[in-house]
């Protein structure tokens, strides 16, 4: 074997001996790759997801309230002609997302064929291909009377797109997706709240301080994308509205049915909130919102 | 001229390899993690990564309350059986498949809302030949609709 030949085959060997989550710790797409020394355990923790419920499960709580479907409040389908850029394509994704989740929720088939159709603009702007998601527009045509296929297609939509970004170093983009679909999902409850002062609905957006801890925490990662930079001062504002709340928890049992295997987590938690609070955090995420969808 | 090729050969797999390696953790939580859910509702957030032996990874997240929920944690098997423990924001101790013969999947519901730590555990072995072991690990949520 000749010596260019052989100096190949070990440069191969140690290319795939090499421990590569190190490599992917930098592209942090998935989630935070910073280290983080935890003084109550031991170990080193080497990556840290921060995450934040996604829209179909705040319009889920939203509906369950007894809360009313509004159209008017929604971001208008038509407008998608405005997001021309990629970081507005992300973030309307987002808000189209959490838009589709809530009339889905109620029940409203064309509207949410609308709003899938849109996404799949914004999917192809985004370069995301067409088996990555963008494609699901034709299935919910065909499973239009079908709420399950609804809801089946928004998962594998979103599921589809949040992989694709994160595993293509586009992990700033798949946060401002997370970002818009948060924001709408937050205007959409303190609209009805203001309006209907549903002490559900109340609760369930007091309960958004934890999520925007972890939003912020998120987007800092991203910080040096210019769009995110804009957004962080943003929700350190709305952060400064929500530490107004007051939430106390109380760990309680933890007690596992054997049958089922379900197990219960009997904690406590205590909300002090009270509409003029809802109402100072409907002001600012107005603005946010309103700047997101180029009103 | 084929030191060149050799050469431009290297760098162009150096490059492609960690984006391949990734391509096959999307596609290992596709394929073999989410199903895992059912009949649960995947809520659609990938918080997949190639963690390697030692390794220790985090997911916070907020659960509401009275929803039923599932956590799976998948991974490929070279890196044997993955501990997960669940801890509250004050570190308390909820659950750790440690205890359950570290089976993969925890279901629950809480009587209220409250952001819950996934802490996962990649076990280090000792007798191996001395290469480290590196897979995919991924960390899913589902929802009862």
């Amino acid at each position: 074997m000749r010596l260019t030949n052989i100096v190949f085959v070990v440069a191969l060997i140690f290319l795939f001996s090499c421990d590569y989550s190190n490599i992917e710790d930098s592209n942090v797409d998935q989630g935070i790759g910073n280290d983080i020394e935890d003084t109550t355990h031991t170990k080193k923790v080497s990556k840290i997801f921060y995450n934040v419920p996604p829209p179909i499960e705040m319009t889920k709580l939203i509906q369950e309230s007894g809360a009313e479907y509004i159209e008017d409040i929604l971001n208008s389908p038509e407008n998608q002609f405005k997001y021309l850029t990629t970081a507005d394509a992300a973030i309307n994704l987002g808000v189209y997302g959490a838009d589709l989740s809530y009339t889905r929720m109620f029940d409203q088939i064309q509207k949410s064929i609308s709003y899938l159709s849109s996404l799949k603009t914004l999917s192809d702007e985004l370069g995301i291909p067409n088996d990555e998601g963008s494609m699901a527009v034709s299935r919910l045509e065909d499973n239009m009377a079908n709420r399950d296929s609804i809801l089946q297609i928004i998962t594998d939509t979103y599921s589809n797109a949040d992989a694709y970004l994160k595993e293509s170093d586009r992990g700033n983009t798949a946060t401002l997706v997370i970002l818009g679909g948060w924001v709408e999902a937050l205007y959409i409850a303190t609209s009805l709240a203001e309006s209907t002062e549903n002490k559900v609905i109340i609760k369930r957006i007091a309960e958004q301080k934890y999520s925007l801890n972890n939003l912020i925490e998120l987007l800092k990662f991203y910080k040096e994308d210019k769009t995110i930079a804009y957004y962080i001062p943003k929700l350190l504002e709305l952060k400064e509205v929500f530490d107004k709340i007051t939430i106390t928890y109380t760990k309680g049992d933890v007690i596992t049915n054997k049958e089922t295997k379900m197990t219960i987590i009997d904690s406590k938690v205590d909300v002090i909130v009270n509409i003029e609070q809802i109402k100072e955090i409907h002001n600012v995420i107005i603005e946010i919102r309103n700047e997101m969808i180029n009103l | 001229m084929k030191k060149i090729l050799y050469s431009l050969l290297f760098v162009s797999l150096l490059a492609a390899i960690p984006t391949e390696t990734q391509a096959q953790c999307k596609s290992f939580t596709k394929k073999t993690c989410i199903p895992n859910l059912d009949p649960y509702v995947y809520n659609g957030q990938f918080n997949s990564a190639q963690l390697s032996e030692g390794d220790v990874a985090e997911l916070l997240l907020t659960f509401y309350s009275d929803q039923e929920y599932r956590i799976s944690i998948c991974n490929q098997a070279n890196l044997g059986k993955v501990q997960f423990q669940i801890y509250d924001t004050e570190k308390n101790l909820l659950y750790d498949n440690a205890d359950n013969d570290f089976v993969s999947m925890w279901d629950f519901k809480s009587n209220s809302t409250q952001q819950l730590i996934v802490r996962v555990t990649i076990p280090q072995e000792e007798n191996r030949s001395g290469i480290v072991q590196t897979g995919c690990v991924s960390i899913l949520v589902g929802f009862k609709e």
